[in-house]
């Protein structure tokens, strides 16, 4: 009898795991039978909306493509539990951190082969070169696909510069120009700060001003992202942050721990006159309609164009159903679906080339030039530094940055301590290998 | 004639008496099984398997690796966040708890007054506590934006100095305890029950006597509830001490580490946002040091409490 009770005991326990055992299989094999390929984005209801449109178009009879609704604002929540969970749908949406993170976790799906000998256009020689070397791991492992660029640059409000008199910011304008151009139009018209510049203020801020000592013949906060060997804060570097620092304290450029949140709200009502964006705000301004006249400007410089390079895509998890099925509609994704999606929402240009016509023609018919013009300038230029680490310790080292950088640009710490700072960076790198 | 026995009417015989002891033992373990096994599987478990992770490099997704006491040496030596975090905790602690009890103890002390709307009143006081906390949170984000918020523009009206509050790294925690004080309630409704406990007698002894209302107070009303007094300082300073939301919805911690209290820190490194990978061991350890912090702080009220609290040993 006490036999005959384990037994179901464990019959029980068996069926309950079952029941609550995640959906996907190991194999990863190929399209046998019917397979649903789940896809999970972080864009606004507008664009998922567009997504849902243009999948319809998708057609195979053995596969059915379902986009699971996530909230935008808990995306990262979702994603770290359903990673733990081992639930991830069969592609979502990630940052370039998170694709080389998970992948060296052996988390994805290895994509390169089949990108490198993939049939017709979808290939590797079809993407921008550069979001497409950042997606390979140190050992050349691709966990994901790029989907879309960011790039990044200076939202102006034109009348408010034609009404200080000053020039609007054009290609070429410098680092001297932007912050004096913000002096000038701190505290004028409701605004507290001329120019309101989170990219630099927060965490990311040290990878950010990189910019500066590239753009003037130094290097720039690390040599590589994805795989870094060093830290360094030369010369050209020090200049850039204590030019920063001295904006700060005069009132020109908003403080670290400004409230971003409302900024882009705020600059439309002609609150904030310039700020560091993504062209990503093109798609809400052309929503929402600022009631300003305004612009978007490639970031300043020293001497030459320097910029930031990032980009987002897809991930599948190993796991996956079938690599089979998800590939043919990651494919279907980067060749017909952003086509369909940006006239209407024209979010970013995509790393498939072929594609990225239809974002500048969306951007023309929008009447947005100087979008158009810094996007196209900011591709080109070759002088580039990532966003920040997207090593697995990453957050140790934004850790350090909370510690330092804005202690520093506070002027709550003195500029010298830029190399206590590094040094620390330069021992976690040394540290984790 | 004297009694040969004393009839045994302490304890009547009932069913599971009548059934002997043996059946007695059996009903008690099943009545207090269910308990025990959730006390082990949601409390002991965890507990051993947190210390377990505390003690490896744990990511939740490889196998635990095990580093001895390294997660516990970075936190006291390497980590930049650490410390901030136990002085942003010990800030927030100091800061919420005494105002709490303050402003608690006031407001049950008026409610517990008879006038007409009294209990209009203390519905009042009580209803932010029955609100949805992340709701009355995200709010109070709003109305504490610098550049839009409703405190601003009403100091504004009033020709008022502004303040950024959550913006500021001075400001940024006192805004947090404003938003918590918010939730005040829950502590007014416990002080109201122990005022309206205390017998009605000493009052009128007193009044009789010719007492003033401070030192009704504070030689009769005082003395009367410091035992519900103590409760509450353990209670609140515990609360404070696992204060979370607040800060992750209002600051996120910043700016700096001006609102990085421990928990949020915990949480940081166990469930990273943004696809960063966890470090659930790194976590755990945080977790074992918050720990003992609550314990010892405990300890050390109920150690000094009777300095404080009155206490009516006449019964024993």
């Amino acid at each position: 009898m006490r036999r005959s009770r384990v037994i179901g005991t464990t019959l029980a326990c068996a069926g309950l795991l079952t029941a609550t055992a995640c959906g996907g299989s190991d194999d990863g094999g190929g399209t046998d039978g019917p397979v649903t390929v789940t896809i999970m984005t972080w864009e606004s209801p507008e664009t998922n909306k567009a997504i849902d449109a243009a999948l319809k178009g998708f057609s195979d009879p053995n596969i059915t493509v379902k986009r699971l609704e996530t909230p935008g604002g808990g995306y990262g929540d979702k994603l770290a539990s359903l990673t733990q969970a081992k639930k991830l749908p069969d592609i979502f949406w990630c940052g370039n951190d998170t694709e080389q993170q998970y992948t060296s976790q052996g988390l994805l799906v290895d994509w390169t082969k089949r990108v490198s000998e993939g049939e017709g256009d979808f290939k590797a020689a079809n993407f921008v070169p550069s979001a497409f070397e950042n997606w390979k791991t140190a050992d050349g492992q691709m966990g994901g696909i790029p989907a879309l660029l960011n790039t990044y640059g200076v939202w102006y409000n034109a009348d408010a510069f034609e009404a200080a008199g000053i020039p609007v910011p054009k290609a070429g304008w410098s680092w001297d120009e932007m912050y004096d151009a913000a002096g000038k139009l701190a505290g004028k018209n409701g605004a507290k700060h001329g120019l309101v510049a989170d990219q630099l203020t927060a965490g990311d801020g040290p990878f950010t001003m990189g910019m500066y000592s590239l753009s003037a013949g130094g290097a720039a906060f690390t040599d590589n992202v994805n795989h870094p060997t060093k830290a360094e804060a030369d010369a050209t570097y020090v200049e850039g942050v204590t030019k920063l620092a001295a904006a700060i304290k005069s009132g020109a450029v908003a403080p670290p721990g400004y409230d971003v949140s409302n900024a882009p709200a705020l600059f439309s009502a002609g609150k904030v006159p310039m700020m560091f964006g993504g062209q990503w705000l093109a798609a809400g301004f052309q929503t929402d309609k600022p009631k300003v006249k305004y612009g978007f400007a490639p970031f300043p410089q020293v001497t030459t164009p320097a910029t930031l390079s990032d980009s987002i895509g897809y991930c599948t998890p190993s796991y996956t159903a079938s690599e089979e099925a998800t590939y043919k509609v990651i494919e279907y994704l980067s060749t017909k679906v952003w086509s369909a999606v940006l006239p209407a929402a024209p979010v970013a240009p995509p790393a498939y080339v072929p594609t990225q016509g239809s974002y500048f023609d969306a951007l023309s018919k929008a009447g947005q030039p100087t979008v158009i013009d810094t996007v196209k300038a900011d591709l080109a230029t070759e002088k580039t530094t990532g966003v920040r680490f997207t090593t697995q310790w990453a957050s140790q080292v934004a850790d350090l940055t909370t510690a330092y950088w804005q202690p520093i640009l506070n002027g709550k710490k003195p500029v010298d301590e830029l190399q206590v700072y590094v040094g620390k960076v330069n021992e976690l790198i040394k540290s984790n290998g | 004639m004297t009694a040969a026995r004393r009839p045994d009417t302490a304890r009547p015989k009932g069913r599971l008496q009548a059934r002997g002891a043996g059946s007695d033992t059996k009903a008690a373990y099943v009545f207090i099984g269910p308990a025990v096994i959730g006390f082990t599987v949601f409390v002991v478990y965890p507990l051993i398997r947190s210390f377990y992770l505390a003690l490896t490099k744990y990511n939740g997704l490889s196998d635990p690796i095990f580093v001895g006491f390294d997660n516990f040496r970075r936190l006291f030596t390497v980590d930049p966040a650490f410390w901030p975090a136990m002085r942003a905790t010990a800030y927030l602690v100091l800061l919420y708890v005494p105002l709490s009890l303050a402003i608690g103890l006031a407001l049950a002390v008026f409610c517990n007054q008879k006038f007409r709307g009294v209990r209009i009143v203390r519905t009042m006081a009580y209803l932010p506590v029955v609100l949805p906390a992340v709701a009355t949170i995200t709010l109070w984000k709003f109305i504490l934006n610098p550049q839009v918020g409703l405190m601003n523009t009403i100091l504004e009206k009033l020709h008022l100095p502004t303040s950024q509050w959550l913006a500021s790294p001075t400001m940024s925690m006192p805004s947090i305890v404003i938003v918590m004080l918010w939730g005040v309630g829950s502590t007014m409704i416990i002080f109201l029950a122990a005022l309206q406990a205390v017998p009605t007698e000493l009052y009128e002894a007193a009044k009789v006597d010719g007492a003033g209302p401070y030192s009704v107070f504070f030689r009769i009303t005082m003395p009367m509830i410091s035992p519900i007094m103590l409760l509450q300082v353990i209670l609140q300073t515990t609360a404070a001490l696992q204060t979370f939301n607040q800060p992750k919805i209002l600051t996120d911690g910043g700016p700096g580490f001006s609102t990085n209290v421990l928990m949020l820190s915990i949480y940081k490194n166990g469930f990273s946002n943004l696809g960063r990978i966890p470090q659930l061991g790194y976590a755990s350890a945080q977790v074992w040091v918050l720990f003992i912090v609550i314990i010892a702080v405990i300890a050390l009220t109920a150690k000094f409490s009777s300095l404080w609290t009155y206490s009516d040993n006449s019964a024993d």
